[in-house]
């Protein structure tokens, strides 16, 4: 194995990180590994030192390291970010914490805002005015930025963020204070441009865009530093790349300049995964992923091959279900993002009984620790885990080739006394009853990402994933009429797999704001030379191979009027504004159930999506790590029935008939009566629900 | 009877709420007017075959709470004559269970198989309909003809036949006929996807779900029960004024008594002034839906957003008074009364359950709606400013948010200016506006508008004369005020609700002051500490500290001065003892 070289995909949870590495003829190894909180990178270096030693890799034939992290998201649910100052036109500096006003919950009196990233007193305003045209209508006044800085460094801040009104227009009077700033404050201090990160109308987003970048920045910049000095300690002296929330991957230098982007880093790389496991395939190419793992349930819409994506994203906000309307529990990020509809619902969720009999399901969540009762480690309170144990859905020994050991007893008796008693029910029936609302709460993340964009979930295959998606698939499946389920292989730990099927991919924006009938013709063609031009400079700076790139032009349109828009894919050739419009009102159409051919049509963003091709190839599995299996009882219904336990590799292309449960070192896939399960040609398992 | 499994409930309400949700998300997506996209006035529910709501979309409370009565005149009008396909229209208050103009309800019977199965409804804040000012809504009406267009409760469409006779006089009316109309197929697409929604509810649960549906009613209404049942039988009354109209404003009275029996609450409004010769005016419906808001904000339990929580509770005012008018009473702006019920019950509350109310608030949404003729367009800015709470028994009030009975959204500065002549020159916090209290209320926002060119313009205000109460011992929050600075720099006070509208010329600047939050406790119980970190962050002053906390504060050290502070509190106490 000596001469090849190695990908190394590492994907940080808040529990575990996972590793996979695959070598030059497409084998993968996985590991899951402890996470280390305190300092992530020691944990990944212990992780990456010890696979590498047992695989007996040389660390420097390793070409790349591709990572995904929870780090930029837990520095701001911690409040661990930079000491952070703002500056902002005279008289508006108060934008960050007016915010939109909204809030998340209605008849709450005892509500308390998210406090703003950067305090009042760190908020200081500078004397200039642009239009919306771009054009200066006061000039900067220096003396204020100066005084700015000035107080900035009396006040030690470590970041600044720079957001002027109307600089999406013109970004002449940011780049003045940003040299200055640079002048008085030197390299140390992060600074960030709101023109630069998001040159987009709409001030408060913008504001809170370059905010959460320069708050998260500093710190990405030292995880950065720390991580890479702790491979090299191991001898690892590959380059680092990092995937960001819309499903590329980029140098972690760039990344460290969009911090911001790192958010929702691990679950995109489950997404991705799952849009390379029908791209070029013929396989039914549009599904839905299906991501469950300790605290949250995640889904996300795939169709062609490429995952939707949506612009705005609230990091902090709890639940991200139906994003749009839930405003204001967070801190909104303005980038493109993989559209991650995410519930309170994991293995970790706690079960509760009210005074007036109601049971819930999350999204309280018993975490890590003290996790589920069943796992023995300290949890007291009964939780959706200790409801698969109670069920047979989950071994009732160990978990996790045996890294994890079960007192299913426990898990039960917390679940009868807790749940099942008060009620006066036995206790299966209240273990398949907090089932059924556990599937119900989760599929309103498939609803928010399939029905709530007019797409009916039974037109799509799901593609369950994470620790516990393919415990709850058949069932999740079964209650929104899906009939095609696909579990694929290193399904435990497919973000971390996921990152060695990423490519390098950035999107390049031309705002825009015009009438669609009165463009230019040539208008467009000229835009998409531009970005094309302006994407091509990016990626050579970053010394990635042009030549291998792929272009997809899109545009953002919305009718006159309409706050929000569509995005609609460019087609080649001449017409193309013609076809755009066509596109919008037949997506308006299939998304909110009518058009309006004769109402003018703006088109707001030029995009320019391009990406080069880095994904390794995968063509099989080193043996995981052996572990024993028996059959046990598991209760579908009301009755437990004895029911046989398999491995993924005892099925094969001929299509098993339910009940059984499949155990793979990292998950456990349920196959319930009235559903069947084959292999296919490449390992995943195919499932078929008959009811 | 059947028994009630917990566990279907719970699964039977998430899918009704989370099709009232996704019909909130079709509307702010696909509406076109910046009412109902960006400020987000608008709101959606589904009702069951009686039409009573049975869940309520993420929008806001004040409106949500009158889906009931419009569903009753629906009933009692249409009962026997709705068909698959039919969407019902109104916003007339006079007979139809509407509040004001402007906001346009639309209703849609659900069948299923020929049966009925339940209705969607929406509210929609409309743009413009029409009347004698841009936005529809003048203050200075006195008769509801001349405030828009009235839309009795009538078919919009018939059998999925749209109504084009009906179409083309909203058309004709409005001064935004592609903002009206493309907000009312907004609401139309959320209508029909919740009718897939509850359709597939249906067929899942068969005959069990009507049974479930009285289940969620009954367990509703038995929390709150419960609720009230926590609190002390008595009669306890509140009391709150609106400023006035016009130039010389007179007070005018809201009076609520609010007395609890064991697990009932009724709310009677008599003593409130009688209707006014002005559009201030509030049909029952929405004093109905500002005090089933209050009371349901008591309860700190997970309360299903349906009927069943109103059973326990009454409301009357009498005919002819301010929140129960007469035809033709104008109403167009009648909103503020609504926001001011809100807080005489809470004022009410307050006496009984200190450590549930909240300080009185900014005093909802100020209007100032400004219009006129822009690159040969009609344009219409209509502005509802929220923005403070008042202070809570545990923490102080909040400001940048929306008012506690609303949730509305402010709009983007920069889509202001890239769509019409005005300029925002300022969009921030007031200093020291908030009620002292040992919780602080919210500071008060302020926005200045600079017309770019001759513009008409008319306002809506409160809260000057009486401004946002505090509770136990807090003080009350800062005044708002309507400053009119002209180009030459003179300042000119207008009226909290002028009886006419203004011309702005050029250059001139409407400046917006809302009111503070009411604080919550002795002021000078305030820890000085606390006291201190407002200083530091700009929303107390030195002096502010000073005077209304009796805490010193060095201007050049930002230290608290403890000695100068004991010294301060203990003048304090003997001039209280004096």
């Amino acid at each position: 194995m000596t001469t090849s070289s190695y990908r190394i995909g590492i994907d940080i949870g808040g529990t575990f990180t996972d590793l996979a590495l695959v070598d030059d003829s497409g084998t993968v190894a996985i590991r899951k590994v402890a996470s280390t909180p305190d300092d992530y990178s020691r944990g990944i270096a212990n992780g990456l030192g010890a696979l590498i030693h047992d695989l007996g890799i040389d660390p420097q034939a390793i070409s790349v390291i591709v990572h995904a992290t929870t780090v930029a998201t837990n520095t701001i649910l911690e409040f661990k970010g930079a000491l952070t100052g703002l500056i902002t036109t005279a008289g508006f500096r108060d934008v960050l914490e007016l915010r939109r006003l909204r809030v998340p919950v209605l008849y709450d009196l005892q509500y308390d805002k998210p406090p703003p990233l950067v305090p009042r007193r760190l908020r200081l305003e500078v004397n200039e005015r642009l239009g919306p045209d771009g054009k200066v209508r006061i000039s900067l006044n220096e003396d204020d930025v100066v005084r700015a800085a000035e107080r900035f460094r009396v006040e030690r801040v470590e970041a600044v963020a720079i957001s002027y009104l109307h600089a999406y227009a013109n970004a002449v009077h940011e780049i003045r204070t940003e040299e200055i700033l640079r002048d008085v404050l030197g390299d140390g201090v992060y600074i960030c441009r709101g023109s630069e990160i998001l040159p987009e109308i709409r001030e408060y987003e913008r504001t809170s865009t370059a905010v959460v970048n320069a708050y998260v920045g500093p710190v990405i910049r030292n995880y950065a530093d720390a991580l890479a000095g702790r491979l090299t300690e191991i001898g690892v002296t590959a380059p680092i790349e990092m995937m960001h929330s819309g499903g590329g991957i980029m140098r972690l230098a760039a990344s460290v300049k969009r911090a911001a982007s790192l958010v929702e880093s691990g679950p995109a790389a489950g997404v991705i995964a799952c849009a390379r496991l029908v791209r070029g395939e013929d396989r039914g190419a549009n599904i839905i992923s299906f991501d469950m793992g300790g605290t949250t349930a995640k889904a996300a819409l795939i169709e062609n091959g490429e995952a939707a994506r949506t612009d705005e994203y609230e990091v902090g906000a709890g639940i991200n279900l139906s994003s749009k309307l839930v405003k204001g529990g967070g801190y909104p990020i303005k980038m493109p993002f993989i559209d991650v509809s995410e519930i309170g619902a994991g293995g970790g969720s706690l079960v509760s009984l009210d005074g007036l009999g109601r049971v819930t399901v999350g999204p309280e969540s018993a975490g890590a620790l003290p996790g589920p009762v069943c796992y023995g480690r300290g949890g007291t309170r009964a939780t959706l885990t200790d409801v698969f144990v109670t069920l047979g859905y989950i071994n009732d020994v160990t978990l996790a080739g045996g890294s994890i050991k079960v007192d299913a007893e426990a898990g039960r008796a917390a679940l009868r006394s807790q749940i099942a008693d008060p009620l006066g029910q036995d206790l299966l029936t209240t273990a398949r009853g907090v089932l059924t609302l556990a599937v119900s709460t989760m599929t309103r993340a498939v609803k928010a990402v399939s029905t709530y964009r007019g797409r009916d979930p039974r037109d799509f295959t799901l593609v369950a994933f994470g620790g516990n998606g393919p415990v709850v698939a058949a069932d999740i499946a079964s209650a929104l009429g899906i009939r095609s389920i696909v579990v694929p292989l290193a399904a435990g730990v497919f973000s971390g797999f996921g990152l060695l099927r990423s490519d390098v991919e950035q999107e390049f924006v031309q705002p825009l704001l015009a009438d669609a009938a009165r463009l230019d013709a040539d208008r467009l063609p000229c835009l998409k030379a531009e970005l094309r031009a302006r994407a091509v400079a990016a990626l050579a700076a970053d010394g990635y191979d042009t030549a291998l790139a792929e272009f997809r032009f899109s545009a953002d349109l919305r009718y006159f009027g309409q706050a929000y828009e569509l995005n609609i894919a460019g087609e080649a050739g001449s017409g193309a504004v013609d076809a755009l419009v066509e596109g919008f009102h037949r997506e308006h159409e299939r998304t909110y159930g009518h058009r309006s051919t004769n109402d003018p049509v703006q088109i707001v963003n030029a995009r320019m999506n391009v990406r080069v091709p880095t994904a390794s190839n995968i063509t099989r599995f080193a043996p995981a790590p052996a572990f024993v299996r028996r059959d046990r009882l598991v209760t579908f219904d009301r009755e437990p029935a004895m029911t046989p336990v398999i491995g993924r590799e005892a099925l094969d292309l001929r299509p098993r008939s339910g009940p059984f449960i499949i155990e793979d070192y990292d998950c456990t896939c349920v196959v319930p009566p009235k559903a069947s399960a084959r292999l296919d040609a490449v390992g995943n398992i195919e499932i078929e629900v008959t009811s | 009877m059947k028994r009630i499994d917990p566990i279907t409930l719970e699964v039977i309400r998430n899918g009704l709420s989370s099709i009232a949700d996704e019909m909130a998300l079709i509307i702010m997506r696909s509406a076109y007017s910046p009412v109902v996209r960006d400020i987000m006035d608008y709101s959606t529910g589904l009702c069951d075959p009686d039409g009573r709501v049975i869940a309520q979309g993420l929008t806001l409370p004040i409106q949500l709470c009158s889906f009931p009565r419009v569903m009753r005149f629906l009933k009692e009008r249409f009962g026997d004559n709705m068909a698959p396909g039919d969407i019902f229209i109104t916003n007339d208050p006079y007979g139809s269970g509407g509040q004001h103009l402007p906001d346009v309800y639309v209703l849609k019977p659900i069948f299923n198989d020929g049966a009925l199965a339940g209705f969607a409804a929406t509210v929609a804040h409309h743009t413009d309909l029409g009347g004698i000012v841009p936005g529809s809504v003048a203050i200075y009406a006195t008769e509801i003809q001349q405030e828009g267009l009235r839309i009795p409760l009538m078919k919009l469409h018939e059998a999925g036949q749209p109504n084009r006779t009906l179409l083309g006089l909203i058309e004709s009316n409005t001064r935004q006929p592609v903002e009206v109309l493309g907000d009312l197929r907004a609401q139309i697409a959320a209508c029909t996807t919740a009718e897939k929604g509850l359709i597939a509810l249906v067929e899942r649960y068969g005959a069990d779900f009507p049974i479930y549906v009285q289940a969620l009613h009954d367990h509703a209404e038995a929390m709150m029960r419960e609720t009230i049942r926590e609190l002390p039988n008595g009669v306890y009354v509140g009391e709150d004024y609106l400023d006035g109209l016009g130039d010389n404003p007179v007070p005018i009275r809201i009076r609520a008594t609010v007395t609890i029996a064991d697990d009932t609450i009724d709310i009677d409004f008599a003593g409130t002034s009688d209707q006014v010769a002005a559009s201030i005016n509030c049909p029952i419906s929405l004093p109905e839906s500002a005090a089933f808001t209050a009371i349901r904000c008591l309860s700190r339990r997970d309360i299903p957003n349906c009927d069943g929580y109103l059973k326990p509770i009454t409301v009357r005012a009498p005919e002819g008074s301010l929140l129960n008018p007469l035809f033709p009473a104008a109403c167009g702006a009648r909103g503020v009364v609504g926001y001011r019920v809100f807080d005489t019950i809470m004022q009410a509350l307050a006496k009984v359950v200190p450590e549930r109310a909240v300080g009185g608030s900014e005093g909802g949404p100020f209007l100032m709606a400004a219009g006129g003729t822009h690159q040969g367009r009609q344009f219409v800015l209509n502005e509802m400013l929220v923005g403070t709470w008042g202070a809570r028994a545990d923490r102080d009030g909040i400001e940048g948010i929306s008012n506690p009975a609303a949730n509305i959204s402010n709009q983007p500065v920069e889509m202001i200016e890239a769509e019409m002549p005005v300029e925002i020159v300022r969009y921030g916090f007031v200093t020291d506006s908030g009620g002292a209290g040992r919780n602080r209320g919210g500071l008060a926002f302020i926005r200045e508008f600079r017309f770019q060119q001759e513009t008409g313009f008319n306002l809506r205000g409160d809260r000057r004369d009486h401004p946002p109460f505090g509770i136990d011992g807090g003080s009350c929050g800062a005044p708002s005020a309507h400053i009119l600075v002209a180009a030459d720099g003179s300042e000119h006070m207008l009226p909290a609700m002028p009886m006419h509208a203004f011309t702005a010329h050029a250059g001139d600047i409407f400046r917006l002051v809302g009111a503070g939050g009411g604080g919550f406790g002795e002021a000078f119980e305030r820890e000085p500490a606390r006291v201190l970190a407002d200083v530091i962050e700009g929303k107390v002053s030195v002096v502010g500290a000073a005077r209304d906390y009796g805490v010193a504060i060095d201007p050049a050290t930002l230290a608290v001065d403890e000695a100068a502070t004991r010294a301060l509190r203990a003048e304090n106490l003997q001039g209280a003892v004096a």
